[in-house]
């Protein structure tokens, strides 16, 4: 199986960590990836704020690198989304792009979503060496579990996961306040929802906190930082890296 | 008319229409789309259903009504209602009892069982004007109102009153404790079956003014999304459940 | 009333450091939301009602000239008279008409979000006659003249104290600490009013277009009491709340009321057909009616927007609402709050003037995921964005600050092409070094600094992920 890592600008620009992982998973459950250059933002940024105009040249782009691609992967619940569910919206007066856009929507998957789903894959390859134990809390994306509707399959993943132990989170549903856009224009409401998520963090004794998406993941684990917890914060893909690894 | 036919012109132009919808289709979804002609079929088959599932029916109802926070009382004869009854009022120290003019609660001789331990029973039933104002008087001051009932929901733990000749709305309003009497051959297993029964009476030109279905006490959590009982209409309710 | 959405900002502030407020909202989600979530688990093919329910507003808000015209025939077959008011004023007009021509000194009413938007009270007391709120919540805010904090429980942003406080000043008598006694001591005060009012205004959950059925859904018991205890009964509602059948109205009270309260049947649910006939005992001499637009053709006319018309007013959305738990529902400025709100309100006020409250969501879709009718409220809330950033029909010019703007198009250049990316990576870098320890930028400046206040931010890699694929990982292909 072949497939296209759209890495994400976030990803790109403050976590190429989080990329090197999702590369290094993919690969070692036998999947040939491929990094297509041409690639920058998804235009969610601009979409969000209203500025749809600005969003359309970047959804354009991105229809034009991978309308070719098998499968295209992103690590990111929300990007996922913004290809998935927005694309059609935003040209929704433009036929041509729309349908553009509805094929290529069809093979877009976020990184779990990909690999249970599409790989059918729920049993994870054994590491090489002693598996590192981690007490593991999973915050769950707003974009994924209700654009995309991946619930499940994270949880899965870190489930099977070698090393990895699940500590459920109380309200693990609730947006941690980032929302792009939301949390430069209302950082205050922004920073009172993410002290919500932090207490919950906490409660439940994790070493890390994890989520499948890294701008989720900047908030919480800036928080943290700024509220002095040393709670590890994990891209979903770093810990199946490390389990695996 | 004038405001009507504006109104009317200005929701189509909303809508991108010029003309009323030619003929408007409901969809599967509503009920509107089953044919009236068939509800009677259907009130029988849900009444049929629902006598023959009426032991389960009235332990259902029993344990909905009483999470609904009604006191239950299952009783096996006309005496033993009015003698619940009874207690019910004594317990409250009521000395005036208002009731609907219920046939089933005149044949358990409940006036007379009030009677008998020196609470007086008024019957609220249609008056003249100066009349009606007595009965409110009389109904405001009321420790506890009586009722039977129309039917009654398994589902919910309900018991739905029609406004009619005899059936004043206030006796299971006005004062702070009501009990109704439910028979066994009134109950319905859920809200579905409620209104296709209306929904018949509509077509059978006797809907009525006037249907409260009720689910429990009064209630309130308006203070600090703390739970009251009994603010503006009965605080305790009784369902008798005659057997 | 005057609309204050302009406000939001300045308001969310406030209630953010109102610790009794941040206490009963955090209550919210174990109270109400969770409720919700149990009693829809308990109910039997729950989301297939959602669906059926969703399909049948659908369905008649699309042909809602033909139901409105169907219900009102009903209502006057049943002698009621049915009044089409295009707006606020003329609704409030004809209510004063008839509370002229019949001597009314006094009027109960039964909780209405369309009295709130209307501004009823203020109208009637200009007119001589005293307005009674008699929903317990209602008739707290009244004292304290204020609009309801949230659609379900208007009072739900006072503490006990403030409560009794305010009893205390209206009725006179001993304070009272404890909810019942609080209670207890408003029931009476309103008791007398039940007995003396002229005229009962009611709101309206449903309106039945083939019977003709006005169907109210109460706790207390107030509602019986504006509906059988006065001669005239008013009841207004919005246009959109007209209902096909009879027979959908076990779907509709479900979905309505189990994601209200989470309670399986409100204690009261009462269904009103006209005035009382000749035989009943007792009931109204006359029944109104009256129909009101008040702004809802635009939503009407704007096709992405028309599904806030299938809103049941259940408030699950503002009980999900992460934002709305922070702000309160004060801060969205005007009769609707909460996610609904930041829909509704502007639509029927201005959106130019309330344009913080489609922003004011991180779009986490936790309101579409309760709703009983599953509005898209992220979608509409992004139309509306589009409309105000870029200027559309409900706007007119486009109302993003300069400010706005220019972020916009530097972001844009930089994420235009990946060279433009590298440059803008690097600028970054250089721009970030002063700031920057172990990887960290803890204190940024403005405008970006109340952002450091909550949280630390990353510092922008060295080394991002695109040049690492070309120098590794493109070659390295498997490494396991």
């Amino acid at each position: 199986m072949k497939a296209s890592l759209f890495v994400t600008c976030v990803v790109d620009q403050f976590y190429p960590e989080v990329g090197e992982s999702a590369v290094r998973v993919l690969r070692r459950l036998g999947v040939e990836v491929d990094f297509q250059e041409e690639q920058t933002c998804c235009g969610q940024p601009a979409f969000n704020s209203g500025f749809r105009s600005d969003a359309k040249p970047l959804a354009k782009r991105f229809l034009d690198t991978f309308e070719s691609s098998e499968s295209i992967v992103i690590p990111s619940g929300s990007c996922a989304a913004m290809v998935r569910v927005f694309y059609e919206e935003l040209f929704h007066d433009e036929p041509d792009l729309a349908a553009k856009a509805r094929n290529v929507a069809a093979k877009t998957f976020e990184l779990t979503e990909f690999i249970v789903d599409a790989l059918g894959i729920t049993r994870l390859p054994e590491s090489s060496g002693p598996p590192r134990r981690t007490r593991v809390t999973y915050h769950e994306g707003c974009h994924l579990r209700r654009e995309l509707g991946v619930m499940t399959q994270p949880r899965a993943l870190l489930e099977a996961a070698p090393g990895v132990e699940l500590a459920p989170m109380r309200q693990a549903d609730v947006c941690c306040g980032f929302g792009g856009a939301f949390a430069v224009k209302y950082p205050d409401i922004s920073g009172g929802m993410l002290a919500d998520k932090l207490r919950h963090v906490a409660e439940t004794g994790a070493d890390a906190v994890t989520a499948c998406d890294s701008t989720c993941l900047m908030q919480i684990a800036g928080g943290m930082e700024k509220s002095g917890m040393t709670t590890r914060a994990v891209h979903v893909a770093q810990l199946l890296d490390e389990a695996m690894g | 008319m004038a405001d009507r036919q504006a109104f009317m012109a200005s929701i189509r132009r909303a809508l991108g229409r010029d003309a009323p919808g030619a003929s408007v289709q409901p969809p599967s979804e509503t009920a509107l789309s089953l044919d009236p002609a068939d509800l009677d079929a259907r009130a029988r088959a849900a009444a049929n259903d629902a006598s023959e599932r009426s032991d389960e029916l009235m332990d259902a109802l029993a344990r909905s009504a009483a999470s609904a926070g009604w006191k239950v009382a299952r009783v096996s004869t006309l005496e033993e209602a009015a003698g619940y009854i009874r207690s019910a009022a004594l317990d409250v120290e009521a000395k005036t009892v208002v009731r609907s003019a219920h046939e089933l609660l005149d044949s358990m001789g409940i006036d007379a069982a009030l009677a008998n331990v020196g609470i007086r029973a008024e019957t609220m039933t249609a008056g003249d004007e100066s009349g009606r104002e007595a009965l409110r008087e009389t109904a405001f001051h009321a420790e506890m109102g009586v009722t039977g009932a129309d039917y009654a929901i398994a589902e919910t733990g309900s018991v739905a009153l029609l406004a009619r000749a005899e059936v004043s709305r206030l006796v299971a309003l006005l004062p702070p404790a009501h009990v109704a009497v439910v028979e066994r051959a009134i109950v319905l297993p859920s809200l579905d079956e409620l209104f296709t029964l209306r929904r018949g009476a509509f077509y059978d030109g006797n809907l009525g003014s006037y249907m409260n279905i009720i689910t429990g006490p009064s209630r309130s959590a308006d203070i600090e999304q703390t739970l009251v009982t009994g603010v503006h209409g009965p605080g305790e309710v009784h369902m008798v459940l005659l057997e | 009333m005057k609309p204050k959405t302009g406000d939001f900002n300045r308001a969310a502030a406030s209630a953010l450091a109102d610790a009794d407020v941040q206490r009963n909202m955090r209550g919210l989600y174990d109270g109400f939301h969770m409720a919700r979530e149990r009693a829809a688990e308990a109910t039997p093919n729950w989301e297939d009602l959602r669906d059926r329910a969703r399909a049948v507003k659908a369905h008649t808000i699309e042909y809602l000239d033909h139901y409105l015209g169907m219900a009102a025939e009903n209502v006057e077959r049943a002698g009621g008279k049915v009044f089409f008011a295009k707006d606020a004023d003329e609704a409030s007009r004809y209510i004063l008409d008839l509370a002229a021509a019949r001597g009314v000194k006094t009027v109960i009413k039964s909780k209405s979000m369309l009295s709130e938007e209307m501004g009823l009270n203020a109208r009637l007391e200009e007119a001589g006659v005293e307005p009674v709120e008699t929903d317990l919540g209602e008739y707290l805010i009244q004292l304290r003249g204020e609009t309801p904090y949230h659609i379900v429980a208007p009072a739900l942003h006072l503490s006990k104290e403030q409560v009794a406080d305010l009893l205390q000043e209206e009725i006179g008598g001993p304070r009272y600490e404890r909810a019942e006694d609080l209670t207890a001591a408003a029931r009476e005060q309103l008791r007398g009013k039940f007995f003396e009012a002229d005229m009962g205004i009611t709101g309206a959950n449903f309106l039945v277009a083939e019977t003709g059925t006005l169907v109210l859904v109460t706790n207390e018991g107030n509602g019986r009491m504006c509906t059988s205890m006065p001669k005239v009964h008013v009841a207004i509602m919005g246009m959109e709340k007209v209902v096909p059948s009879m027979e959908d109205m076990g779907m509709f009270l479900r979905l309505l009321i189990r994601s209200a309260t989470g309670q399986r049947l409100s204690s009261y649910v009462t269904l009103v057909n006209g005035v009382r006939r000749d035989d009943d005992v007792d009931g109204p001499e006359e029944f109104h009616l009256v129909v009101v637009d008040n702004g809802r053709s635009k939503m009407l006319a704007d096709p992405a927007l028309r599904e806030a018309l299938y809103c049941l007013r259940c408030g699950a959305c503002l009980n999900a609402c992460p934002v709305y738990r922070k702000v309160g529902g004060h801060s969205y400025g005007w009769v609707y709050s909460g996610p609904i709100g930041a829909v509704v309100s502007p639509m029927l006020t201005s959106l130019p003037d309330a344009k913080d409250l489609p922003y004011a969501s991180s779009l986490c879709g936790a309101c579409r995921e309760v709703c009983p009718v599953r509005i898209d409220i992220p979608r509409m809330l992004l139309h509306m964005r589009s409309d105000l950033a870029e200027g559309g029909p409900h706007s007119g010019s486009p109302r993003a600050s300069l400010a706005e703007r220019l972020t916009m198009k530097a972001w844009r250049l930089a994420v235009a092409r990946p060279w433009m990316l590298r440059l803008a990576n690097r600028l970054a870098r250089l721009a970030q070094r002063p700031l920057v320890k172990d990887g960290r930028l803890r204190k940024l400046p403005p405008p970006l600094s109340a952002w450091t206040r909550h949280r630390t931010f990353p510092a922008v890699a060295s080394r991002p992920f695109r040049d690492r694929w070309r120098s590794e990982l493109r070659k390295s292909r498997r490494d396991g």
